[in-house]
């Protein structure tokens, strides 16, 4: 016995709806896998930090901020590679960042003793409006030079959860160290940077 | 008296257009940004960032900018990402399109699903029950029918 036409072509119908259906379905999991991995923080600089190795920091190309010694003027942009074979202590901060406040006059002391002994103390200004990032480093006396990015970009490259963090870079291009939150004391800085100083 | 009514209306009716005029301004603007670093809309936001993208709205506002002004230095300032809305150009023309399409493939579709419910509620309903009489009828058709 065959099933009437009726009959098939509606079994038919059902099938490609369900096969519509769950496509849908597919692609709606999919977005939201994807979204949930592209949010979720990536820990590889801090596991290869805890694991003794030395991982590559980024190469960030932002637009200056403030200029200083390697770096190109005020709007140009600059990377993180064009300054290989000098130790950088980069911190994150944006003028909205109350620790960012708190502990801007200690990396402003480091950038006063490391300035040229081949160290660069380079701030990343972030997710912040740059008429009040300058007038922060006036209000606060910086005069060491920063990038700025209005996004998260270079935020999510460096692993990083948020302002203030700060990293020390070796003259390798290597990320040394990792301070997560506001720096209290300058030998949180001075003790790692003049080991990497101290390094061929 | 009259007069005295009339003036204190008048005020009432500056004041009360005035102050929400502007502020309703910046209130839109606020809706139409997102807030950098938690990425909500800014005027659900209370985070430093948004405040201070607040501050930079309200102090536009003031100054008379249009909103599309105001959105473009935003933008300048954090990118795409600061816009709650995706602009209506390019590929961003998808988020606006795609659930146009979804909804109307969704009426399409509503007579054919419709029509496969009653066509399954058809097929499932039980015959008719029949009378004692309607088959005692039917029986003496049958066997009074000559073939």
């Amino acid at each position: 016995m065959t099933d009437a036409p009726e009959d098939v072509g509606s079994d038919r119908r059902r099938l490609i709806g369900l096969i519509v259906g769950a496509v849908i379905a597919a692609l709606i999991v999919g977005l939201l896998v994807v979204g949930l991995v592209a949010r979720g923080g990536s820990t590889s600089i801090d596991d290869a930090l805890v694991a003794g190795q030395r991982p590559p920091a980024p190469d960030i190309t932002l637009p200056v901020l403030v200029s200083g010694p390697g770096l190109p003027p005020v709007g140009q942009k600059a990377s993180l590679s064009s300054l290989k074979g000098t130790a950088v202590v980069l911190n994150l901060w944006a003028s909205w960042c109350g620790p960012c406040r708190d502990e801007a006059p200690i990396l402003q002391k480091a950038w006063q003793r490391y300035k040229g002994r081949g160290a660069l103390v380079l701030g990343l200004d972030l997710q912040d409006l740059s008429e009040n990032a300058l007038a922060f480093l006036k209000q606060y006396d910086i005069t060491y030079p920063s990038l700025r990015d209005g996004t998260d970009a270079s935020k999510r490259d460096l692993e990083a959860t948020g302002v203030p963090e700060t990293f020390i870079i070796d003259k390798q291009g290597r990320i040394a160290l990792h301070i997560t939150g506001q720096v209290t004391d300058i030998r949180q800085i001075s003790v790692p940077l003049d080991q990497v100083l101290a390094e061929k | 008296m009259r007069r005295a009514l009339a003036v204190m209306l008048a005020v009432f009716a500056l004041g009360g257009v005035a102050a929400p005029a502007f502020a309703v301004t910046a209130q839109e603007i606020y809706r139409e940004t997102r807030c950098p670093t938690c990425n909500t809309p800014l005027d659900v936001s209370n985070s430093p960032a948004a405040q201070a993208i607040k501050d930079f709205i309200q102090v536009r506002v003031a100054k008379g900018q249009s909103e599309d002004q105001i959105l473009a230095a935003l933008e300048g300032e954090f990118g795409r990402e600061v816009l709650a809305t995706p602009p209506k150009e390019g590929f961003d023309l998808v988020a606006w399109i795609v659930p146009i399409l979804l909804v109307v493939a969704g009426l399409c579709a509503i007579p054919f699903v419709t029509r496969s419910w009653a066509r399954r509620h058809h097929a499932d309903a039980p015959a008719p029950e029949i009378s004692p009489e309607d088959a005692a009828r039917l029986e003496d058709e049958l066997k009074n029918h000559p073939g």
